[in-house]
This record gives structure tokens, C-alpha cells and sequence, in this order.
């Protein structure tokens, strides 16, 4: 018997037949008239949309699921009766995100997702995704429980002293971090609930959980529903290569809930999620080596990004190996492991955690049977509505691999219910995504690198500013702040903000609105900065620190142009 | 330049352009006003000269200091003391994270003091080199305007050095006013508060606006007690009524003691050296400190503005149109002095469009719409824009508010009881 499960919404299910609809909305229309829904109580055969929230409290029968199978028709028949307008597979950002604004624009929506663990798993997962239980959320509570060392620091410059220096406990963080998970579990159960959206949470089983059987029916250990829109949001799970030893490798879920804090550890992985966990346990006072394979961390981010938060995270302590690939881990008789990579072997560690890429969770969900077609990665291929190569089945999020971030899924997941439902077919928008990556000091981003833009525009202009913030001028530690603004050089636009240092991330959240909304460098000039933040520095470039030139003979015709512009 | 006496024969010059002025623009006061103008001046090919009294971290009508209020007695060491300040909070709310400290940690104050009292003096040297930098002569002493195109500075030995300039800018800022009850005297101003000896153990703040919010905020975060007394019924009179209440319940949950409607009657000294504050409820406090936070007024007083015939407002600020120029063609005035919008971006921008205007051909209004800015509160407050209340009272049509109300993440875990707040009206 499956748990919390709420009946189907009759008249949005039929809605699409205007002559059912008026029947059903007929005051004295009987029980018995020809309807599947026989074995339902009596206060479901009337009830328009406004009651679908008292529905929650009823179980619906096996019989009524029989009745609902019956149909496998792939095309999209109008007059055909579904169990549910739309069913999603799986919980996350952009599928709570979808069923919720589907329900709200009067769908009856079903969601499906694997019961509750910190660890992934074909069979784990939970309602909230990898963002609220395995990402972004713990991410973002570890990373401030990191930060008060340094933090600690910075105050002995300005008068603070301790008797004896703090140190941390792991256990306390690890329950209270576990306990915020459970809440906002909960939280997101509640918000599917009052959104009137059927949760079915899928019983771990080894073996497939839930199974695409056809363009409009869903399995779910081993019970079938039916459904107008099937939309696929399984996300993605951390992807750890096989080699030698590769079985006492943790990766970012485990590393999440570790039972004990590591006492050196070493990351293979050079993208953001490497360098945020090396942050975490650099600041929670462990030993930690980062190894990647590439000459510099972060590739894809702007190059002086990737220079100057190397730099300042080595300065902190974070031993960084370079063009270095892990080829083996051995376990020696203390219980320490060792890392063998392509120039050597380091030894000693406690942990080795691979941050070495997420792959989309595709395998087992039927797809290749029913027709959806995936790219080499295993990711789900979408059109620009995030419709698949079969009409009926979407995708949003990690498992179409297009732009990983919560907000972009919850963009894509919003824009896929007003599609279906509203009749507005919304395309997401990926221009001037900002985001950030939260390694310490911090980034923020928003539109084009430089390498980016000299790409697309060709000529551009750069304006950089490199220094001390007034905290470190008090506390004498040697953190500084970048800050980076690309422009067209022709029409002045800022088509890229980059900040390295503490709070960036705040802080490009408000300019990418501007860059957003196409503003150019006169606009950020003529904004009165705020004083005294770092923020400020961003609306008083004066002078650029480059001018990128492709063609030399647009030289002499925009050079006074470019320097009257630049305020010079 | 050597030193000159008066000519009256060239301060009759009709002729601009064949009057031979020692400087083409003579400014009193650098603060960030003055200095923002002499220097762009000076790059636009302007001889520029500039005068300020000497540096002192406590200003009055003798000392001052080129930094100006900002850099000296401002801004920048009331960031320090909030930063400093800020980290009580941080460590209580690291134990949650799991963090083991000491049950009370121990803060040195004189060393606090010490590092900010470092800070300022590098900055002041680093605005010293700036002004050289953009070939501004530097004078120290108080200036005195003698005649439309006429100053005078007073050194510190008390010689006089009078010059001609084709523009006069009066950029003298602005200083912290004292409300005249009983027993006066034995209050501080926010100057003394950046540069107190001793950390106060219990503190009375008088006033409501920013000044006040930011040093209750301090010294509560460094583990004083502190009463805040203030005549309205919330604290920051002007800004958005939801946004007041916000910042008054955050005040409260650290720990301040707040005294709504309630003004001091009268200071008195105790026996063993602290300070009886009265308020017109009947009610006493005793205190290390009183701050009176009652407003800044602007410095013209000493300016011999008369002598021009400058016009000054019913407050003391010097008038000006959208300029900055005053009712004297040939004599200006931007930053606090004139009382426009009291924000160092402020006088920056009014600094840079008087220099674009007088010395680079391009007049220029500086621009008052949407500038944001900031209260150090702990937590702070930012704003840009209208106040829900401005926003109805302006609107042509209806408005849209939508808010936000939340306990931010880390506080989830910290346990700390802070709400933040976001608000957008929309036309």
C-alpha cells in the first residue's frame, strides 16, 4: 500500500471533454453513471477545483488503478481520460517546481520520488533533490560552519582574544545540519500537499523503482499510473571513474555526512564542487590536497578568476597539485590511504574524495524502450520548451545537462507548466545566468569571461580592480577582492561581471539585473555606489585596465570614442 | 607660491580673462567633497589650491584634517568599530556550527582604537599624496572667504596667507550638533565615540537617525549595556516605516535597550564618576557614556560668508543651485556644507559634476534620483529608492509592495533570532 498517496482530481482530468464537464458539475448526477471511479467515497464525484486540497486525506483503491491502466495509446487523444494531466519523476528543484505551478494553473499532478537518505542511490534520494539534501543547502551550512575559522583570525586584529584557540566538533555540526535537512524535507512534502500535488514515494527497492511503460504510463513499484505528461526530473549523481582502490573513494554525498571529520584529506576534482569542499575542510582545520588534472582549477570560468582564487586559497593553506591524474588508491595496514597519480604517490590521507563530475540518473527508467532519446553523457535531449523526442515526455534540470543550477531548474520547470498549462509555450532564457561558486573567498558571475567576449564581440574593454579590503587592512590577513567588468567596446554593454572575495556572491546578484537588463557602463557609472563596501568598487572604474582590439583597423575610429567613454 | 598681501587692485578685476588669479580655484575644506573636486579640477588643467585644518581624529572649529569627516571621523572608522563589533555576534552563533570557545571571550578595546587610529592616519597620508599627486597645493590652516574672489588662511602661527582665485569651492562638511539641557558638557559626540579611552560598559544613545542606530549596534556588539532614547515612535525617522520596525525588533533581539518617545531632560555626574541621565519620563539611567547622536549641522559659522554675501539656508547650509553654485557666480559649495544629501558618493558626484562644469566645458547637474546607501546597523540596512510611504505619496497611479520576510539560512542553524527583510515598491 502505497503511503500519502491523494486521489486524482476527476474534473481537471476530464476537463478536456466538455461534455463530461458539464455533466459532472450537474448537482443530481448519480454514482452509478458510467464511471471508472465507482469505488471512490461519495464526496469526490462533485468537486471542482477549489476541494481538491480536502482530497488529500483519501486512499484510492487497486481497483480504481486497474480501471486507469487500461489505455496505451501514444498519441495525445483529447478525449482520452489520464489519471493525472501531468506525472513527475522525481522531487527536486525543477520538478517540485513544475508540479506545483501545474497544480496552481488547475492540473492534476502527481509526483514520484525515492524515500529519504543523505546518500544517493538507484534506490535513495527524497523529496527536496540534490539542492535541499546533497547540495546546495548542506553545501552552503558546511561552508559557514568553515568560515568562522577564518573568521576567528580576522578578529584578533580587531581587539578579539581567546584564551584557547576554538576548536570544532564535528558531530554537533553534522546534527544540526542533518536536523535543518529534515526540516526543510518536510517543508517541501507540505509545499507539495498544500499545492494539491499527489506525492508517491517510491519504496527502495534494488531493481527499478519507477519505470517508463509507455509515452503515458508510469510505474511505480509496480503500480501504474496514467498520465496526459510525463515529466522526467531525476537530476544527476556525483560520477566516480573505476580505477584501482576506487571503492575507498567518497564523493560530495558522503563527504556531506561524514561520521568523523578528516583529518587529511585529498580532492580530485578541479571544478566547483572540489573547491568548495576543499574550503569546508581547509577551514574546519584539515589537511587538504587538491589534485586536478588541468595546469589551473575552474576551467570554463574567466582565466583571472581562475589565477586569483587559486592564489588566495593556497595562500589560506589548500596545497594545490597541478596536471596531476589520479591513477590508483591504495589502502596501507593503518587504515591511511594513499593517492598514485601520474607524478607520483602522496600519502597519508584519511579520506580521498572524487569531485570528478555528476552524470544525469537515466539508467533504469525505461527510456530507450519508450522511445526518449539521450546524449553521450546520458543526459536527456530537450528541445527549447524541454519537451524530449517523445511528445508527451519532458525533462527539466540536471537530467538534460544544460545548465545545472537550482534557479535554472526551477526556471525550466516553471516555464514547462505554463507551457502545458497555461497555454503560453515559454522558452527557459539562459542569457546572464549568474552564479556562484561557494569556495573561500567566494565567486560571483554573471554573462561572459573575457575569453567569452572576445569571442562573441571581438573588440571589448576590461575593467579590473585588485585589492585590500578594509577588513584585511585591520586584521592583517592577506585577503584581497577581484573585481572585473567586461564591456562591448562598441556599444559599451556590460556583457560580463566577475568577483572574487568575500560576499560575491550577494553582491552579483544584484548587478545581474543589470547586466540582465543590458545596462551599459554609463549607467553603472552614473549609479551612486554605497560607501563604505566593496561593492562600490563596481560603479567607480574610472580607467580600463585593457582594451581588446581583433581587427587593429578599428583602432583609430573607436579609440576616442572608447576613452571618452571610459571616462578618462 | 609666496605669500601675498591683499591688492584691492585685483579684487576689482572685472575682466576674467585678463585677471591674473593666483589659483583658478581655491578650495576650503578637504574632505571628499573638496579633495574630489580639487583633483579632477586640477586634471581638467586647473591651478588649484586647498586648505584644511589639521588633523585631529576629534574635530572642532581649529582642527580637522585632509580626509574630511569620512575618512577621519566617519565612514571609514565606523566600519571599523562595526566590523570589529560584529564578530561577538559571529562567534556566539560558531558554537551552534560546532565551534568550542571560551565561554566569554575577551576584547581589547585600546587595541581596537589603536588599529582604527592607524588606519585613519594612512589614509589621511594617502589623500595628502592624491591631492600632490594631481598637483593640488596643499595649505593647512582655517580659510576665510574675503571677497568673491578673495581667501584668506589663517596658518597655525597665526600668519595670514590671502589669494585670488577665479573660484572659490566651500567644501567645509559638516559637525555633530549638541542639544543645550543641563549638564551638556558631559555628553560625547560621535567624534569622541570613534576615539573613546575606555570601553563604556553601559551607554545612553540619544537619537534616532543613523548615527545613533550604528553606535547602539557597536557597542551592544562589543557586550555594553545600551540604552537608545529617541522622540519618535521607531528609530530612523524618514526611511520606510516597515523597514524601521524591522531594524528596531533586530535591535531589541541583540540585546539594546530601546526608549521610544523619550527625550533627556538633563546630564548629571554621580559620585563615582558616571553620568545620571534624565529622561522626560522621570526616569534615570546611569551611564558610562552619553552620546548624543541629535544631528550634524553645516560648518559656515567661521566662513566670514558674509563678507561675500554668500546666502546661507535657514539651517546654516550654504544655498546652491543644481550647479552647486551659490547666489556668487564665482563662489560654489558641494558635501555636507550645503546639506543636499549627506553621503561621501554623494559629494563625490557633486565634487566630479562641479569640476566637469567649471573647468571641463560640460555643465553638469548631479543626478539625486534612486542614489542607495547604507545604516552599519547590526544587521544592516540598504536602500534605493522611494519609501513606501514617498512611493504613495508620489505615485500617479497605484503601487505594488511585495516583501519578503525570512529567517536567513545561517540563522537556521545558529539560532540566532535576526529577521531580514526585502521590500520593493513598485509604481
Amino acid at each position: 500500500m502505497a503511503s500519502s498517496l491523494t486521489s486524482p482530481k476527476l474534473t481537471t482530468t476530464i476537463s478536456s471533454s466538455p461534455a463530461l464537464q458539464t455533466l459532472f458539475f450537474r448537482k443530481n448526477l448519480p454514482l452509478s453513471f458510467s464511471n471508472p471511479f465507482l469505488s471512490l467515497p461519495k464526496t469526490l464525484t462533485s468537486v471542482p477545483n477549489r476541494y481538491r486540497r480536502s482530497l488529500s486525506h483519501h486512499h484510492y483503491s487497486r481497483g480504481f488503478v486497474a480501471a486507469a491502466s487500461a489505455d496505451s495509446d501514444n498519441g495525445a487523444d483529447l478525449s482520452r481520460q489520464y489519471d493525472f494531466d501531468l506525472f513527475t519523476i522525481g522531487a527536486g528543484s525543477g520538478g517540485v517546481r513544475a508540479s506545483r505551478f501545474a497544480s496552481n494553473f488547475g492540473a492534476s499532478v502527481a509526483i514520484c520520488e525515492l524515500p529519504f537518505s543523505t546518500i544517493s542511490s538507484e534506490t535513495t534520494g527524497g523529496v527536496g533533490g540534490t539542492c535541499v539534501l546533497r547540495g546546495c543547502v548542506p553545501k552552503k551550512l558546511m561552508v559557514y560552519a568553515s568560515k568562522y575559522s577564518h573568521e576567528f583570525e580576522e578578529s584578533n586584529g580587531f581587539g578579539w582574544k581567546y584564551d584557547n584557540e576554538p576548536t570544532h566538533d564535528w558531530s554537533t555540526l553534522m546534527a544540526n545540519k542533518n536536523a535543518e535537512l529534515q526540516r526543510l524535507t518536510g517543508i517541501y512534502k507540505n509545499i507539495l500537499k498544500n499545492s494539491g500535488v499527489t506525492l508517491i514515494e517510491g519504496r527502495g527497492k534494488v531493481g527499478q523503482c519507477k519505470k517508463i511503460v509507455d509515452p503515458h504510463t508510469v510505474d511505480v513499484d509496480g503500480r501504474r499510473y496514467s498520465a496526459r505528461h510525463i515529466l522526467i526530473s531525476v537530476g544527476g549523481r556525483p560520477f566516480i571513474p573505476e580505477i584501482p582502490g576506487s571503492q575507498y573513494v567518497i564523493d560530495s554525498d558522503a563527504a556531506l555526512d561524514l561520521p568523523s571529520k578528516p583529518t587529511k584529506i585529498a580532492i580530485v576534482g578541479g571544478g566547483y564542487i572540489a573547491l568548495e569542499f576543499a574550503g569546508i575542510f581547509n577551514g574546519l582545520k584539515s589537511d587538504v590536497h587538491v589534485f586536478i588534472r588541468q595546469k589551473k582549477v575552474l576551467r570554463g570560468f574567466d582565466e583571472e578568476i581562475r589565477d586569483f582564487v587559486s592564489e588566495q586559497m593556497s595562500v589560506r593553506g589548500i596545497e594545490f597539485h597541478t596536471e596531476e591524474s589520479p591513477q590508483a588508491i591504495l589502502k596501507s595496514a593503518d587504515g591511511s590511504l594513499s593517492l598514485k597519480t601520474s607524478k607520483g604517490t602522496v600519502e597519508g590521507f584519511s579520506h580521498i574524495m572524487f569531485a570528478t563530475g555528476r552524470r544525469p540518473n537515466t539508467r533504469n527508467l525505461g527510456l530507450e524502450e519508450v522511445g526518449v532519446k539521450l546524449n553521450k553523457n546520458g543526459a536527456i535531449e530537450v528541445d527549447e520548451y524541454s519537451r524530449t523526442s517523445v511528445p508527451s515526455i519532458w525533462a527539466v534540470g540536471d537530467v538534460t545537462d544544460r545548465l545545472n543550477l537550482t534557479p535554472v531548474a526551477l526556471m525550466e520547470g516553471g516555464a514547462l507548466a505554463k507551457t502545458l498549462f497555461q497555454n503560453e509555450p515559454t522558452k527557459p532564457v539562459y542569457r546572464a545566468v549568474p552564479s556562484a561558486v561557494f569556495c573561500q573567498p567566494p565567486i560571483g558571475q554573471v554573462g561572459l569571461t573575457e575569453e567569452q567576449a572576445i569571442q562573441e564581440y571581438g573588440d571589448i574593454d576590461v575593467f579590473t580592480a585588485n585589492f585590500r579590503p578594509l577588513k584585511a587592512t585591520l586584521s592583517g590577513l592577506p585577503d584581497r577582492v577581484f573585481m572585473k567588468l567586461i564591456l562591448s567596446a562598441k556599444t559599451q554593454k556590460v556583457v560580463g561581471l566577475h568577483m572574487c572575495g568575500e560576499d560575491s556572491p550577494e553582491i552579483v546578484q544584484g548587478f545581474a539585473v543589470a547586466v540582465k537588463a543590458g545596462l551599459t557602463k554609463a549607467d553603472f557609472d552614473a549609479t551612486v555606489g554605497v560607501h563604505p563596501t566593496a561593492s562600490e568598487e563596481f560603479v567607480t572604474m574610472r580607467t580600463p585596465t585593457r582594451k581588446i582590439r581583433k581587427d587593429p583597423s578599428s583602432e583609430g575610429k573607436t579609440d576616442s570614442e572608447t576613452k571618452a567613454a571610459a571616462g578618462v | 607660491m609666496s605669500r601675498k598681501m591683499l591688492n584691492d587692485g585685483e579684487v576689482n578685476q572685472t575682466n576674467e580673462d585678463d585677471a591674473h588669479y593666483d589659483f583658478d580655484l581655491f578650495v576650503i575644506g578637504a574632505g571628499s567633497g573638496g579633495v574630489r573636486a580639487s583633483r579632477f579640477s586640477a586634471n581638467f588643467g586647473a591651478k588649484v589650491g586647498i586648505c584644511e585644518l589639521p588633523f585631529h581624529p576629534i574635530s572642532s572649529e581649529v582642527v580637522g584634517g585632509v580626509g574630511g569627516t569620512c575618512v577621519i571621523r566617519g565612514c571609514v572608522p565606523k566600519k571599523i568599530l562595526v566590523y570589529g563589533a560584529s564578530f561577538g555576534g559571529e562567534i556566539e552563533d560558531a558554537r551552534n556550527y560546532g565551534w568550542e570557545v571560551n565561554e566569554k571571550v575577551d576584547f581589547n578595546w585600546k587595541k581596537l582604537l589603536q588599529k582604527k587610529t592607524d588606519e585613519i592616519v594612512r589614509l589621511n597620508g594617502i589623500y595628502k599624496r592624491l591631492l600632490a599627486n594631481a598637483g593640488v597645493k596643499l595649505f593647512e590652516g582655517e580659510g576665510k572667504i574675503v571677497g568673491p574672489n578673495e581667501v584668506e588662511v589663517i596658518q597655525l602661527d597665526g600668519t595670514k596667507l590671502s589669494y585670488s582665485a577665479k573660484h572659490i569651492l566651500i567644501a567645509t562638511g559638516s559637525r555633530a550638533h549638541r542639544i543645550s539641557i543641563p549638564g551638556q558638557e558631559l555628553a560625547i559626540t560621535s567624534d569622541e565615540a570613534l576615539s573613546l579611552e575606555e570601553f563604556p560598559k553601559h551607554a545612553v544613545v540619544l537619537g534616532g537617525g543613523y548615527i545613533a542606530v550604528e553606535f547602539a549596534s557597536i557597542w551592544r556588539g562589543l557586550g555594553a549595556t545600551v540604552d537608545l532614547c529617541f522622540r519618535k515612535e521607531l528609530p530612523l525617522r524618514g526611511f520606510d516605516d516597515e523597514m524601521r520596525a524591522v531594524v528596531a525588533r533586530n535591535l531589541e533581539g541583540r540585546g539594546v535597550n530601546l526608549h521610544p518617545r523619550t527625550n533627556l531632560t538633563k546630564l548629571e555626574k554621580t559620585e563615582d564618576g558616571k553620568i545620571k541621565a534624565t529622561t522626560d519620563h522621570g526616569e534615570d539611567l546611569i551611564a558610562d557614556v552619553v552620546l548624543f547622536a541629535t544631528g550634524r549641522v553645516p560648518n559656515t559659522k567661521r566662513l566670514n560668508l558674509e563678507a561675500a554675501g554668500v546666502e546661507l539656508d535657514e539651517a546654516g547650509a550654504v544655498k546652491v543651485d543644481e550647479y552647486s553654485r551659490t547666489n556668487i557666480p564665482s563662489i560654489w559649495a558641494v558635501g555636507d556644507v550645503t546639506n543636499r544629501m549627506n553621503l561621501t558618493p554623494v559629494a563625490l558626484m557633486e565634487g566630479t559634476f562641479f569640476a566637469n562644469t567649471v573647468f571641463n566645458g560640460k555643465p553638469s547637474k548631479p543626478d539625486y534620483r534612486d542614489v542607495p546607501y547604507a545604516v552599519f546597523s547590526i544587521p544592516p540596512l540598504s536602500v534605493v529608492g522611494l519609501s513606501e510611504e514617498q512611493a504613495i505619496e508620489q505615485a500617479h497611479g497605484d503601487i505594488l509592495v511585495f516583501t519578503s520576510t525570512f529567517n536567513p539560512m545561517k540563522n537556521t542553524v545558529s539560532g540566532s533570532r535576526d529577521s531580514s527583510v526585502c521590500s520593493r515598491p513598485i509604481r
